[in-house]
């Protein structure tokens, strides 16, 4: 045993699925406890913040300002409300309301909003211009006016007696505020999802519930194949024949029927994830058992077992001392690849619809399903989905590549 | 002979008996379902009326059309009887169109995106492990845990990459659809060419997912076999290399092929994810939209069709196999 | 790689053929129709109605005008008169007016004013001054598509055929007009009459006006013979050989796209209706597997008018910088007819005996975020219009005095209130566990809507966090759509706590209608309860109110009405909205075409995609772009 696992160790493909996975599991383990709290809890109103490091606007106004003379900053200002394209969509307006447009420096941003304000109405509706394309420029003319504006935002509150507004503070282009003196900023790695749920948070919680499936998907699949394989494989006849129809059924019903009746029938209350990790399983160990026959069948006639059965030994005895050890490595890798698969497996029935129904815990599966009925792909929120799909791929390529080297060690004519 | 009379035929009486069974549990299992499609119908047609008697009594008449009022025994009779005859009755969620007609015109999607995916992938798959297995060293340092990796991204994972880079970002392949939507099937250069660009993507999300799988088993079985007794025999005979590579490769594609064959046993229901995120249409999708819809006729046939499909990829294997391995053989004769 | 590429397409042909052979095996008839595309014969054996050998195979850009988000499957069938239609484009009824683009209307229904504006009919109807004659007449111009005149026996035919066999027509107004007469060009519709002898509902007349296309009485006639009167092969009719009034027919349809063409012989060109043609050539609807693919199409330019609900979609204009707007420019976007509701099921003893407790989760929901997360601001807020029984249009609101109900309505997130409200009520923790209790056990309720609609679970998830916050337990349960539909039309029904359905939207019978289904007594304890009242709430005042209604035309009267039951709904809370929401959504892409209707542009067409009651008269005046 001891040896084996030395010899494990030093197979560069198990190490690198082990330490991969133990890293997953270690940030499942660690992470709630450097960031508490609730991991379903909705923080943000709204679908889908960027991820990023949000600064409260409220605290930061009370925050004791720093005066920095930065030369770029009205730049950066002007360029963040007025980019190229609009400098030429400004010039296409003024050409549109016949103005003559051939000495104006379209980098001359003065110039430029002049003859804007000068030219601009938006009740115009000039010919043929699409509806867009008005709202277009209505939208640009505000953020024009924002550049325009006084160099000081002020803050004012009103007074307790007469309900007027009293100006209490000012805000100057030059003011800034050291981000660690504001009282609250929350850095969002991921951003949110589209319930406003902090999505690195709800992942860390989702990877380790969806490991936690893939081991009891993996342990139902795995106990079930071995047991009936070993029965069919070792008893041969009748058993083996029955043993093997009832695999053949369950391979020929496509298994997402068997898992919708069976969730079904549990009724949709329980359908948390614990039972679909169950059900998983139920639906996933034909093939464990196929492949454990064949080893028994192969095994059944050497010396040993033979020998066994001459001297009276019963049958739980001759498997379990005769038959099981020799599978053993095979049992513990098949039971890896179930684990992946009951991982996968959530994930995509999840995905369909018809996955644990819970909102109490986050699975990958879930939040990868949410993710796709808010469209994440398709409008850019890409830290919704990818994310998942990474973590997803991570874990059963771990396992995989840990399977992989175990195969090598165990199986000495694989060896490199 | 007469081992084989024996093993074949009691071979064929387990898949009838499978079949029957499955059967039962292919019309049974969705039946069972706590939902009335009947309502749905009613429903979709009835949604803005106000009278509610009138409400029951479409809905009456449609239980009366179904036969949904019958006792469940008189209601699969009814459907062996049709479905030998290729009548699989009338969808519910589609009603009225036929079954045999709702499938009729997703089958033919189905076979043309899976078949050539399935063979493209195990095909690429295969070359690309035997190559990993023989030419080792570098080679294999990268392709094997790429394949790995490649194999381990979920197919809905790959398709929605695929579909959000190449579809959405870049814009080379549309999205959605078998072909273009300014277009009416026709027999033109045009319609082809859109054809063959909408299947772009679901075709390589098959491909990409199954090649990282096919080359991580072909290259472990042809180590396997280079490894072999006879092919250290093989080389003390002085044997030709090329020769030996010949044999090493025809036999690691023994198991190969078992499991290129059961993946086309099992393609309608593999296409659902790629046809589901890529609005393709086919089997896939229909089986998926019948599930959600508790339409019972539709679920029965296109299990019946996939139960059909596995059973006899898995007898002719069965009977092949019987044949020509020899090990088979033994195991079953002792 | 090129090689791959090779294998690639010779492996398509193959299968093409395979498939094509398959196909054969079918009938001769969609054998015939299978004939010109052999390799695309899995596509083209679905054709009922393959274009003409002249027909074009490919629709010109600029002469089609794209829809996504109102054909959800295969097209089953073309006949106006049956039911279980999912002919989106061609037949269908909704609360916006009828999508008059093959089949018209007598009337179509303008909801931004609530007016009836003639299609078929010629001017203005009259009632006769006890309500129980409704007449109008035809217009002379108006032809069907065999050049044969429209006429009011074609009106008196379409009636009588839906009561006879039981269609929507029929079942839908066969309980308020006891016969309509034709006279000429002159049609006279017969009220209903209850035992006093007024009429049943003349609200309901009204609706038949604008929600019911009119069919030839000839086509009837052939569709009858050809059935042999059988009740449901009439209902079932394909209606392949239809004859229509409106300016598109079919053109081709599969499942992947229906199309309609322009009949250019359309009677509407005359100057009595339309004085033109509609400009699109062409109407098509690619057959999208979900908003997801019809939301892609929408930014790619490959939809024009998109039905769907789009979150966020002021990001498509101002991040993503597309050609794509609303019917107004700012939030909510568009016109909100409705509001989907939760509903309290009166089977359940706590909730029917606990108005306080009805209250007080109602109370502690924070609308703002279900606003905010579900309908990502594509609704006013419920400080912006407060609740009532009425949507947010300024015709429904000036029905009710805001004044007299000021004190009941409730803008939401009212944890302390809420709490307060149940103390009152003696609903209180007695155990300790956190949980308030009633009579000894804990309350324990869920909260339900189907699998898969986004926005409707998202909302259930946010009244779950409110029963929370006031020790309310409230879990919440997403069941199948073919479950859930089948469980919350029962009346009996004990499974679902609080329940998500939406109420009608707009049409002459509205707000009436809505009412009817918040408090009307009617519809409880019907089977199949598709119509209205699923939480079987009952109040016998309320009922009375509402019976008064229809009968009711004195503008203060009507107030006062309406006033009381908002008074009475807002009181003991049979049932709480949500959010207020579009009965269509309406966002348009101008890459191509453009001059769509817009709030702001003074021809008070409304957002109804271009199609649907008065909203048709888009199409008239579309333009293209540059």
């Amino acid at each position: 045993m001891k040896n084996t696992l030395r010899q494990l160790f030093h197979s560069g493909k198990f190490v690198a699925g082990f330490v991969i996975f133990v890293a997953i599991l270690l940030t499942v383990f660690i992470y709630p406890l450097v960031n508490p709290g609730d991991p379903l809890e909705m923080i943000g109103v709204g679908t889908f913040a960027r991820p990023g490091t949000y600064v409260s606007l409220y605290d930061a106004v009370r925050t004791d300002t720093q005066t920095l003379r930065l030369s770029e900053a009205d730049d950066n200002r002007i360029a963040k409300a007025l980019s190229a394209e609009d400098r030429v969509a400004m010039v296409e307006w003024f050409t549109t309301m016949g103005i003559d447009v051939s000495d104006l420096d379209i980098d001359d941003t003065d110039a430029l909003l002049d003859l804007w304000n000068a030219n601009y109405d938006p009740s115009i509706k000039p010919q043929g211009m699409t509806m867009a394309k008005r709202n277009y420029y209505k939208r640009l003319n505000n953020s024009l006016q924002e550049i325009r504006a006084a160099d000081e935002i002020i803050l004012a509150e009103p007074d307790e007696e007469s309900g007027a507004l009293v100006k209490s503070d000012t805000i100057s282009k030059t003011d800034y505020v050291n981000v660690s003196q504001v009282a609250n900023v929350k850095n969002l790695p991921l951003g949110t999802d589209n319930f406003g749920r902090d999505v690195l948070k709800e992942l860390v919680s989702a990877a380790g519930t969806s490991i936690v499936i893939g081991l009891i998907a993996g342990t139902v699949a795995t106990l079930i194949g071995l047991s009936l394989g070993l029965l069919s494989g070792y008893l041969g006849g009748f058993a083996d024949d029955f043993i093997m129809f009832v695999t053949n059924v369950f391979t020929v019903i496509p298994s997402f029927v068997l898992l919708i009746l069976i969730s079904y029938s549990i009724g949709q209350e329980q359908r948390g994830a614990a039972v679909v990790a169950v059900v998983i399983g139920l639906t996933s160990w034909t093939w464990t058992c196929r492949s454990v026959r064949s080893q028994v069948i192969s095994l059944r006639n050497r010396d040993h077992v033979n020998l066994s059965k001459l001297s009276g030994h019963s049958m739980i005895r001759i498997v379990l001392t005769d038959i099981l050890p020799y599978i053993a490595s095979y049992v513990v890798m098949a039971f890896i690849l179930q684990v992946s698969t009951g991982i996968l497996s959530e994930a995509q029935l999840s995905l369909l619809g018809l996955g644990p129904k819970t909102t109490e815990t986050a699975t990958l599966g879930l939040m990868m399903n949410w993710a796709m009925l808010y469209s994440a792909h398709t409008n850019g929120s890409w830290w919704a989905y990818f994310p998942v799909i990474l973590t997803i791929t991570l874990i059963s390529f771990s396992l995989n590549l840990m399977n992989t080297g175990m195969d090598q060690v165990f199986n000495p004519t694989l060896r490199d | 002979m007469k081992g084989y009379r024996k093993y074949f035929g009691k071979k064929i009486i387990w898949f009838l008996i499978t079949f029957v069974i499955a059967v039962i549990l292919n019309f049974f299992l969705p039946r069972l379902m706590p939902a009335d499609p009947v309502a749905a119908i009613t429903g979709k047609m009835a949604s803005g009326m106000t009278d509610a008697s009138a409400v029951q009594e479409i809905y009456k008449r449609y239980e009366e059309e179904f036969g949904t009022n019958k006792p469940m025994w008189q209601q699969f009779l009814l459907f062996c009887k049709n479905a030998i005859r290729g009548d699989f009755g009338t969808s519910f969620s589609q009603y009225p169109r036929k079954v045999s007609d709702i499938i009729g015109s997703a089958i033919g999607w189905t076979i043309a995106l899976q078949l050539p995916a399935i063979i493209v992938g195990w095909l690429l798959g295969n070359i690309l492990g035997a190559l990993a297995a023989y030419l080792r060293k570098g080679w294999d340092k990268v392709l094997m845990p790429v394949s790995l990796f490649m194999s381990n991204v979920p197919a809905f994972g790959m398709a929605v990459i695929l579909l959000v880079v190449f579809g959405v970002n870049l814009k080379w392949f549309p999205i959605a659809g078998g072909y273009n939507f300014d277009m009416i099937p026709n027999l033109s250069w045009n319609f082809i060419k859109s054809v063959i660009s909408h299947y772009q993507l679901p075709f390589w999300s098959i491909v990409l997912v199954s090649i990282g799988g096919q080359a991580v088993g072909m290259r472990s079985m042809s180590i396997y076999e280079l490894n072999a007794d006879y092919v250290k025999y093989a080389r003390f005979l002085g044997i030709k290399d090329s020769k030996i590579v010949g044999y090493v490769f025809r036999n690691a594609m023994l198991p190969q092929i078992t499991g290129l064959a059961l993946s086309i046993g099992t393609m309608i229901g593999g296409a659902l994810v790629a046809e589901i995120i890529f609005s393709y249409p086919g089997l896939g999708s229909t089986m998926y939209s019948a599930v959600t819809a508790a339409d019972y006729p539709l679920i029965s046939a296109t299990t019946l069709i996939i139960t059909v499909m596995v059973l006899l990829v898995t007898f002719l294997l069965d009977i092949v196999y019987g044949f020509i391995d020899p090990r088979v053989k033994a195991a079953q004769f002792d | 790689m090129k090689k791959i590429l090779a294998l690639l397409l010779a492996a398509m042909m193959v299968v093409g053929i395979f498939a094509g052979c398959s196909g054969s095996d079918k009938p001769a008839e969609t054998k015939a129709a299978a004939a010109p595309a052999e390799t695309e014969a899995p596509a083209v054996t679905e054709a009922p109605a393959a274009p003409a050998e002249s027909g074009a195979v490919e629709l010109p850009r600029n002469e089609t005008l794209y829809f996504a988000g109102q054909q959800w499957g295969t097209v089953n069938s073309w006949s106006p008169i049956g039911t279980n239609q999912n002919n989106s484009m061609a037949i269908a009824g909704n609360s916006g007016g009828y999508r008059t683009l093959m089949f018209e209307t007598l009337y179509m229904y303008n909801f931004m004013d609530g007016s009836l504006v003639p299609l078929l009919a010629d001017g203005d109807y009259a009632w006769s001054d006890d309500m129980t004659q409704l007449t109008l007449t035809i217009k002379d111009a108006a032809k069907w598509s065999d050049g044969t005149p429209v006429t009011a026996a074609d009106v008196v035919r379409t009636f009588d055929i839906g009561v006879q066999v039981g269609n929507n027509t029929g079942t839908g107004f066969g309980a308020y007009i006891s016969s309509i007469e034709a006279d000429g060009q002159k049609v006279t519709i017969n009220a209903a009459l209850n035992d006093e002898g007024a009429p049943v509902n003349p609200l309901k007349v009204l609706d038949f006006l604008t929600g019911t296309p009119i069919a030839q009485a000839a086509w009837i006639d052939t569709v009858v013979d050809r059935c042999g009167g059988d009740t449901v092969a009439i209902l079932n009719d394909a209606g392949d050989d239809v004859v229509w009034s409106g300016p598109y027919t079919k053109y081709y349809s599969d499942d992947q796209k229906v199309v309609l063409i322009r009949d250019d012989n359309y009677w509407g060109q005359d100057a009595s209706m339309w004085g033109s043609l509609p400009v699109p050539k062409y109407i098509a609807h690619t057959i999208y597997a979900d908003n997801a693919a019809g939301e892609t199409a929408l930014k790619a330019g490959e939809v024009d008018v998109c039905q769907q609900f789009i979150g966020n979609i002021q990001n498509l204009w101002e991040k993503d910088g597309l050609p794509i707007s609303t019917y107004y420019e700012e939030a909510p976007y568009g016109v909100c007819l409705t509001m989907p509701t939760a509903w309290y099921n009166m089977n359940i003893p706590v909730l029917a005996e606990n108005p306080a407790l009805r209250k007080a989760i109602a109370m502690a929901v924070d609308y703002d975020s279900i606003i905010a997360n579900a309908m990502t601001n594509q609704s006013p807020s419920f400080s912006d219009v407060p609740r009532s029984l009425m949507n947010p249009t300024d015709g429904e609101q000036a029905l009710y005095d805001h004044a007299a109900v000021a004190d009941l309505q409730w803008a939401g997130n009212d944890i302390e209130g809420a709490k307060a409200m149940l103390d009152a009520a003696g609903i209180v923790d007695s155990d300790g566990d956190g949980w308030r209790d009633w009579n000894g056990e804990k309350i324990s309720l869920n909260a339900v809507c189907p699998n898969g609609w986004s926005d409707w679970q998202a909302a259930m998830e946010i009244v779950a966090a409110a029963g929370e916050k006031i020790g309310v337990e409230i879990t919440t349960l997403y069941p199948e759509w073919s479950i859930y539909q089948t469980v919350f039309t029962s009346p009996s029904q004990t499974e679902y706590a609080i329940f998500m359905w939406s109420p009608d939207a707009a049409s002459p019978s509205n707000p009436w209608q809505r009412v009817n289904q918040m408090m009307g007594k009617v519809y409880v304890g019907a089977e199949n309860n598709w119509s209205g009242n699923w939480g079987q709430y009952v109040n016998d005042e309320a009922d009375a109110l509402i019976n008064q209604i229809p009968l009711t035309t004195d503008s203060a009267e009507l107030k006062d009405l309406y006033t009381k039951l908002t008074e009475i709904y807002l009181t003991e809370v049979p049932s709480f909205s949500l959010m207020y929401r579009p009965s269509l959504f309406h966002a348009v892409n101008e890459s191509v075409w453009t001059n769509f209707p817009s709030g702001d542009d003074g021809r008070n067409i409304p957002p109804a995609d271009c199609t649907d009651g008065y909203g048709i008269a888009a199409l008239y005046e579309l333009e293209l772009v540059g």
